[in-house]
């Protein structure tokens, strides 16, 4: 392997997406997923943001998940917001107010692409539908993200990553038979809803360098979701079968004992495939041990000591364990309830079998000695937040950097440098916006940083 | 240039199996012309259910209909010195190279990354793997379940311990670590086509699926870097390290459920929507009193709000309380099957559905879906999953192999 392929950065300093200005009015979740990907990638991102209290962008700053609890909020010190918006730029501006609207179409100008995630007439509410941003910049790339699409009877529908989970199909595949849902632990569809906006993005600018134009991509959250079920939407196009039936979802299992022997949608019907308890009996000592084969199952039995148990003809065939599924992994617990859940993945892995253990958020920072040297991890001043941790890109590239390199812009932290040094406003000009609520709401304090270009043209400030 | 997607105008090889197939439909989707390389006998993703009437047969996977509409298949048999050149032939017509091998595989029968880039610098190659080219883990033996045990998605998904104590972490279903690692793929692939577009070069991808998976967690990672905590699973809802969330999934009239969730800043002007909504049925219980007029009590009564809700949505059925929820501009949804979702007509008004033809069987059937509606450059499934080598001896002859040469290639058994 050559040295540069042991790095996350081939060291060019090159970025796939360099000289590509996107104008991001997203916001909570899927929409910066999406637009945090394209700004890892070297995109310059523009995040179009209000900050008036109670707007959207208000309170996504505000966010709380993971905040230490001795810190007082503020707009520039959410770390879940820092970390979905890494490689960004912030410009405030009220699309309420027909100057902040016109420089944003005069932003729009000047970029190559819009990527929104509003319910699905909010820009032809504020007349920034497809048609219009053509009109202003004709090989414009518009991505939209809504939970249904902009077409179709019920694109009004409004969701959040959980309603948009349970309306796909999503949540119902998660969870142990008879039982309720036990659902996604985070909003799955608006990390795979950005991920989609990311490709529309990349997709759609290749489309353009082959034929000179651009395009609307209208994307569905939710229709993303439902394409990820298709052998189940299959087995009921074609054999007509429902999905709510018995013995569905099998918990981590490819099929519940007692019930129909029918395919769950989760790979090669096998056993064992199940998480399993470990010492010391943990909130999260769990390890997950499957056995493709018999001849997976046969080193399993090595690894546990060959035990007599594990000997009886039952066990021998796969479509007799997976009727004995029960027995079985009660045995295989008693086993692995005296080892450690990493030691016991090395010794399966050893035999070559597939084990890894159940990883909290702490593991995989902490533990995990394969992100420690892909270097997943990153670490990234803040002046509101100071160092702390961030997330790079999932792959690596020969030409191309994949990391993260600039924690979340301060709110409005590129007011002049995007209004004043791209759109050619005067200081005057920007100062003006501070008091006429187009560039900073009336009723709020400005940041101290921002505070001499607000003075601008005041009067106080010569 | 092909009518068609976005990505029209590009050729790519897969050989991928189980967890980067979904990567090539995706491919297909978006217009690219994807050959998939299988081993003579077809892949071994051929052999995972369910089937076309529930007949085991490498042709009649639904399974591998789905994730292989759109492409054509040869069979190819690599680790032969004959069936390794017609790969390198195949690739050298390539724009992308799609595999999912063991780290190191493919460079020991001279088809690596060096070889086959040095042959043609602007080639994309792409290595999509459990954990990556190299670390500690890199020759670990994986699955779906085992990748979503090591990414972090069972660590945040299952049960309030109230509800079931013995409950292990879930491991939803569906495949999704391999989705997850294919998603990551293709914006790594899409990334480097747009690069190659402005630099005239391609490059080598070396995707993890392990890193993959972490990333998609949300807020578990900033969580522990901003606090230390380790989250908690949450029956129906986000795993958390603070106090429990209120419950936000409900069970209805019909014995399925409704997402219904909200958060502590939810305004007093939305508890007053659904307690009028409630208090059609009588079942407003207090909520329209004064006193939820004010934010700081709504935020404090989170835990009788949720209990009212949880004894009023039992009057309706699941798809009742999801459009009476959308009417007044509340973001719930039901928790439904697929089969919900086929009688859905949104989809059909969509476009969603495509109906594809499968001559050997005389008969179409409906799959998923038109994911993205691109304005001018629509996406499309333009033929049904290949047979077993269905495209063998069409594609040699497009990469200029004379009837003779396939011939003598089939009677050594290379393909």
């Amino acid at each position: 392997m050559s040295p540069e392929q042991s790095r996350r950065s081939p060291g060019s300093g090159a970025r796939a997406l360099e000289g590509v200005r996107v104008v991001d009015l997203s916001w909570v979740r899927a929409g910066p997923w999406g637009t945090r990907i394209l700004g890892t990638l070297g995109a310059e991102v523009i995040k179009v943001e209000w900050p008036a209290h109670g707007s959207v962008h208000h309170n996504d700053r505000y966010t709380n998940t993971g905040r230490p609890e001795h810190i007082e909020p503020n707009l520039n010190n959410s770390h879940w917001f820092s970390e979905k918006n890494v490689n960004k730029r912030s410009v405030t501006l009220n699309l309420r107010n027909p100057r902040g609207r016109e420089l944003l179409k005069r932003l729009i100008a000047v970029s190559d692409v819009v990527i929104e995630n509003f319910t699905s007439r909010v820009m032809q509410r504020w007349e920034l539908g497809y048609e219009q941003l053509r009109e202003i910049k004709p090989d414009i790339i518009y991505v939209s993200l809504s939970a249904l699409g902009h077409t179709g009877r019920d694109h009004p529908f409004r969701t959040y990553g959980p309603s948009a989970q349970a309306l796909s199909g999503m949540t119902f595949l998660s969870g142990l038979p008879g039982e309720p849902p036990a659902g996604w632990g985070w909003s799955y569809l608006d990390d795979t809803g950005g991920i989609y906006g990311a490709i529309a993005v990349m997709t759609a600018l290749h489309h353009r360098h082959m034929t000179g134009r651009g395009q609307h991509v209208d994307l569905s959250q939710v229709g993303s979701g439902i394409a990820l079920s298709g052998a189940a939407i299959l087995d009921a196009t074609v054999n007509g079968r429902a999905m709510r039936r018995e013995g569905f979802p099998p918990g981590n299992r490819t099929h519940w004992p007692g019930t129909p022997l029918l395919d769950n949608y989760r790979g090669p019907m096998v056993a064992p495939h199940n998480a399993y308890r470990t010492a010391p009996g943990g909130y999260n000592d769990w390890c997950a041990i499957v056995c493709r084969d018999d001849e997976q199952w046969r080193a399993l039995i090595g690894v546990m000591g060959d035990p007599e148990w594990a000997r009886a003809p039952r066990f021998a065939e796969n479509d007799s364990r997976i009727e004995h599924q029960e027995e079985l992994d009660r045995q295989i617990e008693a086993w692995t309830q005296g080892l450690e859940k990493y030691e016991l993945a090395e010794r399966c892995q050893a035999a070559g079998v597939p084990a890894m253990p159940v990883q909290s958020n702490e593991d995989r920072v902490r533990r995990d000695p394969q992100l420690r040297h892909r270097e997943m991890f990153t670490e990234l001043p803040h002046a509101g937040l100071g160092p702390m941790g961030y997330q790079n890109l999932p792959f690596r590239g020969s030409a191309i950097e994949t990391s993260s390199r600039r924690a979340a812009p301060l709110i409005g932290e590129h007011n002049r440098e995007v209004l004043c040094g791209l759109l050619g406003l005067s200081e005057q000009e920007l100062g003006e916006g501070y008091r006429d609520d187009s560039i900073w709401p009336e009723n709020l304090p400005v940041e101290p940083y921002l505070e001499a270009e607000a003075a601008a043209g005041s009067g106080a400030s010569s | 240039m092909r009518p068609g997607g976005p990505l029209a105008d590009l050729r790519m090889v897969e050989l991928a199996g189980e967890q980067g197939q979904w990567c090539g439909r995706l491919l297909a989707d978006l217009g690219a012309d994807v050959v998939k390389v299988e081993p003579p006998g077809g892949a071994p993703e051929r052999r995972v259910g369910p089937w076309y009437r529930d007949e085991p047969h490498p042709d009649r996977s639904l399974s591998f209909w789905h994730y292989n509409s759109g492409k054509r298949a040869i069979t190819v048999d690599i680790e032969s010195a004959e069936g390794a050149a017609v790969l390198r032939r195949l690739v050298a017509g390539a724009d992308v190279f799609l595999e999912a091998r063991p780290p190191g595989r493919l460079a020991a029968l001279g088809l690596g990354p060096d070889e086959l880039r040095g042959a043609d610098p602007r080639l994309i190659y792409c290595s999509l793997t459990p954990f990556g080219q190299d670390g500690p883990w890199r020759d670990f033996q994986t699955t779906d379940l085992v990748q979503l045990a090591a990414g972090g998605q069972m660590a945040q998904c299952g049960y309030d311990e109230e509800d079931d104590p013995d409950a292990p972490p879930i491991a939803p279903g569906g495949g999704n670590a391999w989705h997850i690692g294919c998603h990551f793929a293709l914006v790594a692939i899409s990334a480097a086509i747009v690069y190659r577009d402005m630099s005239g070069e391609g490059q080598h991808l070396d995707v993890s699926i392990h890193e993959a998976c972490s990333l998609t967690t949300e807020s578990a990672i900033p969580t522990y870097f901003s606090t230390g905590r380790v989250v908690r699973r949450q029956t129906g809802r986000h795993s958390a390290w603070s106090m429990p969330r209120p419950r936000t999934q409900y069970l209805c009239k019909d014995g399925t459920y409704i997402n219904a969730m909200f958060n502590q800043r939810i305004s007093p002007e939305r508890v007053r929507i659904f307690a009028e909504w409630m208090d059609e049925y009588g079942a407003a219980d207090d909520l329209l009193d004064e006193r939820y007029r004010d934010a700081q009590v709504v935020e404090e009564s989170q835990e009788h709000i949720a209990d009212v809700l949880h004894a009023f949505f039992p009057q309706i059925t699941a798809e009742e309380a999801c459009r009476g929820a959308q009417e007044r501009g509340l973001p719930w949804g039901a928790v439904r099957s697929v089969d919900e979702i086929l009688a859905d007509p949104h989809w059909e008004d969509r476009g969603y559905w495509v109906d594809v033809e499968h001559p050997e069987l005389d008969d179409s059937f409906r799959y998923p879906g038109i994911w993205g509606l691109y304005s001018d450059s629509p996406l499309a499934i333009t033929r049904r999953a290949p047979l077993v080598g269905e495209h063998t001896a069409e594609v040699l002859a497009e990469i200029g192999l004379d009837a003779g040469e396939i011939e003598s290639l089939r009677e050594g058994g290379a393909i």
